[in-house]
């Protein structure tokens, strides 16, 4: 029997459906439906100016609007042969780590709600609030930043910045403490997770799966460190890694990447403190567009032959490895603008962790798989 | 990786209570302070947010204040807008209107801002553009109405919320030092003046230049033999010129 979970359905956390072939508990087969929030963000992208394609990022993954941004900054100064200062680079990456930690506690919280745990949830929603309070004190909105520009990013840290990030962080690292007392510690938790929804690594690999999942399995493969971007080869950090690559492995993997989040960020706010500096690079093209104003039409500046180029980034994103392909014919928009979502390879390949176990686990499962809609379809 | 709290087979009681141990003890705490804020009574705007005061949940309040640079509903001070359009040209999503406003001649209509909060995405982009401070985004979020026509703030409205002086934003783009100017194409110029007509900032001027001597057999271009001149420091890099002019003569560049 097929049963739809979805697109309605407490499991799915965003619009996506989930079809299930059951033989009483037991699943037989699954099919992943998703398409249900899809805006055409590539599309768009082609008649926007470079600049105004970033508020289209911060919609298209809700949870880590900061780490897109990012993706599609690097790959647009790629095409544009343009390049940030420094101190831009290392409050990128300010950006990108507090984004991991908001979007892990998002995931926490879902997930223990998955289970049914709903003091959880509410301690996971308080502390992300906290990382939203911080981008909302430097960037000026909760979720919707528009912080990235290209060639830099809009504005430097208020004072006093770096005094209350370093409190926050000194509270998250308490709380983490609470959280794995609540988790790890509980043996109902460790029942319900222990040695579900495996995926080893050699399948992971070929089905495309990154990010914490494919780090669970016991695979060291993070972008930060392989294919270092931003200030990350100035930074020190561990890849976290655990290699049960069951629930729970990659609970303690997520909870590890917080614990070296924190680390980069001590070590990114000491820098900051210490190295005034310009934000945005000091010689921009006037045709990039907001916030400069654009100026003629496409085929004014076709004309007058301005560089071509293409732009490819990718990033470690809360949730796996994120691609951008930016193509730039000379224009004022991007020629073609190519997203590649990891969640959408992760959920794909629902079938080689779903088959076989039963139709409750599939809130716990498909929770530890983190899922962000808005980023699959875009 | 933390072996902290990891379980153990043990009595089944302790499953349940050691969790609750540590659920209720953060209940205890938020008895004393809670982290929720009583909305209309208090509001994260308020400066006592902003005291980093020490409280008894231990959680760091005053990161949670609504700080100036917070982008809420504009603010536009219509007395020093100079109608250069760059709001409008910037906005993402075009949901800026220039409408005529009272106050300019005939000839140059001034034209202020009208914003659809219907479709604006507060991204601020437009007070970014603005070269003279004049749209800025203050911390007012409350735009319930009960007609969608109230979503549209004429620039009178928004020069109420100017007057209303809730902090304004305070950040500005630093201009580039080395930024790009406008620059002339001469063999294309008509010396039309459309660019020195347009200029929000009157900062073009139309010089004579020497019409050249006709070779023989050749015949000189129909034009008017004007060229604009830039004041580059008065130019606040619009494009209007560029835009207006018929021959595509200017162009953005940098003056070797
Ligand atoms: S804030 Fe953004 S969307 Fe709103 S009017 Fe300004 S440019 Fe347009
Ligand atoms: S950018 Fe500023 S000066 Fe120019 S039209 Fe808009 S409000 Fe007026
Ligand atoms: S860009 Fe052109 S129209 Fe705008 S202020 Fe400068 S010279 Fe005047």
């Amino acid at each position: 029997m097929w049963i739809n979970m979805g697109p309605q359905h407490p499991m799915t956390h965003g619009l996506w459906n989930l079809r299930v072939r059951i033989d009483g508990e037991l699943i037989l087969d699954v099919d992943p439906e998703m398409g249900y929030l899809h805006r055409g963000i590539e599309k768009i992208s082609e008649d926007r100016h470079y600049n105004e394609v970033i508020t289209l990022m911060d919609r298209c993954c809700y949870v880590a609007g900061m780490a897109w941004e990012h993706l599609y900054i690097l790959g647009a100064e790629q095409a544009l042969a343009i390049r940030p200062p420094e101190r831009a680079e290392y409050l990128r990456v300010l950006c990108d780590e507090f984004q991991r930690l908001g979007s892990h506690l998002m995931w926490y919280a879902a997930f223990v709600q998955d289970l049914g745990l709903m003091s959880p949830f509410l301690y996971g929603m308080r502390d992300r609030d906290l990382v939203l309070d911080l981008f909302q004190s430097y960037t000026g909105a909760r979720m919707t930043y528009e912080y990235m520009r290209v060639g830099g990013v809009r504005n430097d840290l208020p004072p006093g910045f770096t005094e209350r990030a370093r409190k926050v962080l000194d509270w998250l690292v308490d709380r983490f403490r609470e959280y794995d007392a609540l988790c790890l510690g509980s043996t109902i938790f460790r029942k319900r997770c222990d040695d579900l929804g495996v995926l080893r690594a050699n399948e992971a690999v070929a089905l495309g799966v990154t990010g914490p999942m494919l780090r669970a399995a016991g695979m060291k493969r993070d972008l930060r460190k392989d294919r270092p971007y931003a200030a990350y080869d100035r930074l020190e950090f561990d890849v976290a890694v655990a290699d049960a690559a069951d629930v729970t492995a990659r609970y303690l993997v997520r909870m590890e990447e917080m614990r070296q989040s924190v680390r980069i960020l001590h070590q990114v706010l000491d820098w900051l403190d210490r190295n005034p500096g310009p934000v945005l690079a000091d010689r921009l093209p006037r045709w990039l567009g907001a916030p400069y104003a654009p100026v003629g039409d496409e085929g004014y500046l076709l004309k007058r032959h301005y560089p071509k180029g293409l732009g490819f980034s990718s990033v470690e994103e809360p949730h796996g490895e994120a691609q951008a392909y930016v193509v730039n014919e000379g224009g004022q928009h991007p020629y073609r603008v190519k997203f590649r979502s990891p969640v959408f390879a992760n959920i794909s390949a629902a079938k080689s962790y779903l088959i076989g176990y039963r139709v409750a686990d599939i809130p716990p499962i498909m929770g530890s798989v983190d899922v962000c809609v808005g980023e699959v379809d875009r | 990786m933390t072996e902290e709290g990891t379980a153990t087979e043990e009595n089944p009681v302790l499953y349940v209570v050691r969790p609750m141990a540590t659920a209720a003890k953060q209940f205890a705490k938020s008895l004393v302070r809670p982290s929720t804020v009583i909305y209309p009574f208090e509001r994260l705007e308020d400066p006592a947010f902003r005291e980093e005061v020490a409280v008894a949940s231990g959680k760091p309040i005053g990161v949670g204040a609504i700080w100036d640079n917070y982008r809420g509903v504009h603010a536009l001070n219509i007395a020093t807008c100079i109608s250069c359009n760059l709001c409008a040209f910037s906005c993402p999503d075009l949901c800026i209107e220039m409408v005529t406003v009272p106050g300019g001649d005939p000839k140059h209509p001034k034209k202020c801002p009208e914003i659809d909060y219907g479709k604006c995405s507060y991204c601020g982009f437009c007070s970014d553009a603005c070269p003279e401070g004049c749209l800025t985004m203050t911390t007012r979020y409350e735009l319930a109405t009960a007609k969608r026509s109230e979503m549209v703030y004429s620039p009178e409205k928004l020069y109420e919320v100017f007057r209303t002086k809730l902090p304004m934003n305070p950040i500005r783009l630093e201009r580039p030092e080395n930024e790009d100017q406008i620059l002339l194409d001469p063999p294309l110029c008509i010396g039309c003046n459309a660019c020195a007509r347009d200029c929000p900032t009157a900062c073009i001027t139309m010089l004579d230049v020497a019409k050249p001597e006709a070779k023989a057999g050749e015949k000189l271009p129909k034009r008017i033999w004007k060229e604009p001149v830039v004041n580059d420091s008065d130019c606040v890099r619009c494009g209007t010129c560029i835009s207006v002019c018929p021959k595509e003569c200017l162009f953005w560049g940098k003056r070797p």
